[in-house]
């Protein structure tokens, strides 16, 4: 009984796939361009279902606040990590709360019921 | 002369000679993984319904949450209410759902499922013990009133989210 409950739990855990973003509390710092600040942040993609991630900043009401990037859709390949730089205004440094990347699946990738993860890093 | 030289030449290689460590390094930081351990699958129970209940031949999306810091973030998880492949539909569809925690890593982790917010289709939970959580989620989605389902594909998602606090 006990070698089936591992067995199981064995099959159940190598099916696993995750996606994460650090770090937590982004700090933004000055950049090479006057009046824009730049926070580096990290993706790792353990999703085999997915290879593409949106990214996102929002105040604290969830809107939109306008950042660049290299891509605001990246490819990030399954088990792959990917350090990425953003670039805000400074006048929006105040009104900047969260930075999120949200996994985009194919058509084709999605079964029955997908799963869309989005992680939010808050900055403080 | 010489083999003075060569004694000392030996000595001086000797102490310069040093065990060299290959040593691993690690860094615990507060992060926050989503995993889909478990994809769901609509079961057709009647012509009328989808639904992800074992019960009704369908199976249920199961989604872990590891953090690695207590308290540093919130989980919040949508079940879906909107298709996003189907066939071309003409009357309404009725969505419902629930999520609920399937299993834990930590007995601290026992009061989450009193403790979730629940609004709209998105269920809360604060994540206060550092550790795995399990969420099972149910979908369910009748179409008119007892129209059959047209054939074809249908997919919906599951939104997982994990917000710093």
């Amino acid at each position: 009984m006990k070698h089936i409950i591992i067995a199981v739990a064995l099959l159940i855990t190598t099916s696993a796939t995750a996606h994460e973003l650090t770090p937590t509390y982004p700090k933004l710092s000055q950049s090479f361009v006057n009046g824009v600040v730049v926070t580096k942040m990290k993706l790792w993609n353990r999703r085999q279902d997915v290879s593409y991630y949106e990214i996102d900043v929002y105040d604290e009401e969830w809107n939109n606040l306008p950042f660049a990037s290299s891509s605001r859709i990246m490819r990030v390949d399954y088990l792959a990590s990917k350090t990425f730089e953003i670039y805000i205004k400074k006048k929006d440094v105040k009104k900047v709360e969260y930075i999120c990347t949200t996994s985009k699946q194919l058509k084709e990738d999605v079964k029955s019921t997908g799963v869309k993860s989005r992680i939010c890093s808050r900055v403080k | 002369m010489f083999k003075s030289i060569v004694v000392m030449s030996t000595m001086l290689a000797a102490t310069a000679a040093y065990a060299v460590d290959s040593p691993i390094t690690g860094n615990v930081s507060s992060k926050c993984s989503i995993y889909t351990d478990v994809s769901g699958v609509y079961g057709n129970p009647s012509p009328d319904e989808l639904s992800t209940l074992p019960a009704d031949g369908g199976v249920m999306p199961i989604i872990r949450y590891d953090v690695s810091i207590a308290d540093y973030y919130t989980a919040k998880i949508e079940w879906p209410n909107s298709f996003t492949t189907s066939p071309s539909l003409s009357d309404s569809l009725t969505w419902t759902g629930e999520v609920e925690v399937s299993s834990t890593s930590d007995v601290g982790m026992a009061g989450y499922e009193a403790a979730k917010v629940e609004y709209d289709n998105v269920t809360e939970y604060d994540l206060t013990v550092a550790g795995s959580t399990w969420f099972k989620v149910t979908s369910n989605v009748t179409y008119g009133v007892d129209k059959s389902f047209p054939g074809g594909e249908y997919k919906a998602n599951v939104v997982a989210e994990c917000v710093a606090n």
